[in-house]
């Protein structure tokens, strides 16, 4: 009700869109004022002010404000993914982990996903036979298993997977296109190169060729060569504060606006190897609209995308069209963010696109 | 080390294939739609490319580079006796296109655990024995469950020869595992090793 007063109020103020400001670092410094309220809750919770004042700006109140913060202290239950490219029937799993001291319940929106519950064996779940074989992979909280389930692919697809490592998503899209068509799957670092061949070997994926690269060279190599792409982009882990509380402090508004060019290129480079007519699914663990909405708004600018709208499994919000007086395109709507509060999930933000030129 | 790459014309992993299963016909389910790709870098890399991964490859080539793994992994090339380090992917797709063990030791869940953990496998903890079984070359290691946890020198001749050794006595060197990674937490390497015919001189 709140969000809804806030935005007839804006109705009346003439915003500025991202071409007319300029210098979106001056535009946010400029506006970013922390006030009491907002050194209070980050002395209390242990955060950066600034990013208390952001929060209340996404979330228009301060009760919510809140009950985010109250929702990162509580952490996250672990969830895995039954792999069928090794397990023929799922039940398998489960009566295995069972076995070994592991509780788990169904996920309604993704056939073969578990929500670990409780049990003696949840901390060894890394450890387990039943890891090590690839029987299944484990994820740290459901958000990581949207992005795959929302790009839909399909037998015949050709994917590209722009910053791959380690390898979630990657197996995942495997698994659900049967092990047939092709992944190209592309990451620069080569620690996180070692962990993604391991996953993907690990669970028994056999049509993904792995290329340490630099994503925003692809182009070079497969210009509007991809059916489909998926970038989930390298971040500052904004909605991963259940997870690595170290987050609380890492992150400076600089850190988050040179994260920001990076993701840029990157989404550009999705952009031109994928074919036209062809998905880009835009993710980040991050509720930061700097590495969000205000992203994909400079794609939008760049021209050759628009955004499909999508409902996402998890209650989730529509995309930001207002940041700090910013006005940003309506269409961003179509983007979905988890907070954590409302959906039990890690925050995150997906968004997906359609080259059109 | 730069890595060299490319596509295997001249029959090379044909033919290791063939040595290692002994039987032209599994040879040839086994690789079936699939075109080999060589990798050299520290060792010599193999993998099995199906048509549309293939044309892949041949895209990242174009750019001068080289992938840093593709399509399904077979193995390691060595130049010295055994020629095929196969991988755990590999043996079971083997495994999965015959629908049992091939060349390998089942081995019970008391021995499966120290051997994730690098250790050999000993005529104790083996449950069930799968021919053809050759002295110094490579075996698979699978629970009863059918999965493949590593692969194994053989040091025993044949399934029979199992009957006239001790419970304590070492069965099979293990090379690699399922565990490798959790362990070492980098890339796997082949453990060092020589073929001879002393069980204490296998190890360096």
């Amino acid at each position: 009700m709140l969000q809804y007063l806030n935005e007839g109020l804006r109705g009346w103020e003439e915003m500025p869109s991202l071409e007319d400001i300029g210098d979106l670092r001056e535009w946010l410094r400029s506006k970013v004022r922390v006030g009491k309220i907002a050194r209070e809750l980050a002395r209390e919770f242990g955060y950066r002010p600034y990013m208390i004042e952001r929060f209340r700006e996404l979330l228009g109140s301060w009760l919510e404000v809140r009950e985010i913060l109250e929702a990162f202290e509580r952490g996250l239950n672990p969830f895995i993914r039954c792999n069928r490219l090794k397990v023929r029937d799922c039940r398998e799993v489960v009566e295995r982990l069972r076995k070994a001291d592991v509780l788990l319940r169904g996920v309604s929106w993704c056939s073969n996903c578990f929500e670990v519950y409780g049990g003696g064996g949840k901390e060894s779940l890394g450890y387990l036979h039943e890891h090590l074989l690839g029987m299944y992979y484990l994820y740290r909280g459901p958000a990581s298993l949207i992005p795959p389930l929302t790009l839909n692919p399909e037998r015949v697809d050709s994917i590209l997977d722009l910053a791959a490592a380690p390898g979630g998503k990657t197996t995942h899209i495997a698994e659900l296109m049967g092990n047939e068509g092709r992944i190209l799957a592309v990451d620069i670092s080569r620690a996180r190169m070692r962990a993604l061949r391991s996953n993907v070997e690990r669970l028994g994926v056999t049509n993904t060729v792995l290329l340490r690269i630099d994503g925003r060279l692809v182009p070079e190599l497969f210009r509007d060569f991809f059916s489909k792409v998926l970038l989930d982009a390298p971040c500052t882990g904004e909605g991963l504060i259940a997870i690595d509380v170290g987050r609380k402090v890492r992150s400076s508004l600089n850190d988050l606006l040179r994260v920001r060019e990076l993701q840029i290129e990157l989404l550009k480079a999705g952009v031109e190897s994928v074919r036209p007519g062809g998905l880009i699914l835009y993710s980040t663990c991050s509720i930061a609209p700097e590495e969000d909405e205000l992203v994909v708004a400079e794609l939008l600018r760049y021209g050759k995308v628009k955004v499909v709208p999508r409902r996402l499994p998890l209650r989730f919000r529509e995309g930001l069209t207002h940041y700090f007086g910013l006005d940003l395109p309506n269409v961003l709507r179509g983007c979905s963010r988890l907070y954590p509060h409302i959906s039990g999930s890690e925050g995150f933000f997906t968004c997906l696109l359609r080259r059109v030129g | 080390m730069r890595v060299k790459c490319f596509i295997d014309e001249e029959g090379i992993v044909l033919e290791r294939v063939r040595e290692y299963l002994m039987n032209d016909e599994l040879v040839k389910k086994v690789l079936k739609e699939f075109t080999p790709l060589i990798c050299e870098a520290n060792f010599r890399e193999v993998y099995l490319l199906r048509e549309r991964v293939k044309e892949l490859v041949l895209g990242v080539f174009k750019s001068g580079r080289a992938p840093y793994s593709a399509g399904l992994y077979l193995g390691r090339l060595r130049d010295s006796r055994p020629k095929l380090i196969p991988s755990t992917t590999f043996l079971q797709h083997v495994n999965s296109i015959l629908g049992h063990a091939y060349r390998a030791l089942t081995v019970g869940i008391n021995g499966l655990k120290p051997f994730l953990y690098g250790k050999d496998v000993l005529k104790a903890s083996v449950v069930g024995c799968h021919p053809p079984i050759i002295k110094n070359d490579l075996l698979a290691v699978s629970g009863r469950d059918g999965y493949v946890y590593g692969a194994a020198i053989s040091l025993i001749n044949s399934c029979i020869e199992l009957k006239s050794l001790k419970k304590t006595d070492p069965v099979a060197l293990r090379v690699f595992d399922v565990g490798w990674f959790l362990r070492e937490g980098k890339e796997p390497r082949e453990r060092k090793y020589t073929i001879s015919h002393k069980r204490k001189s296998n190890r360096i």
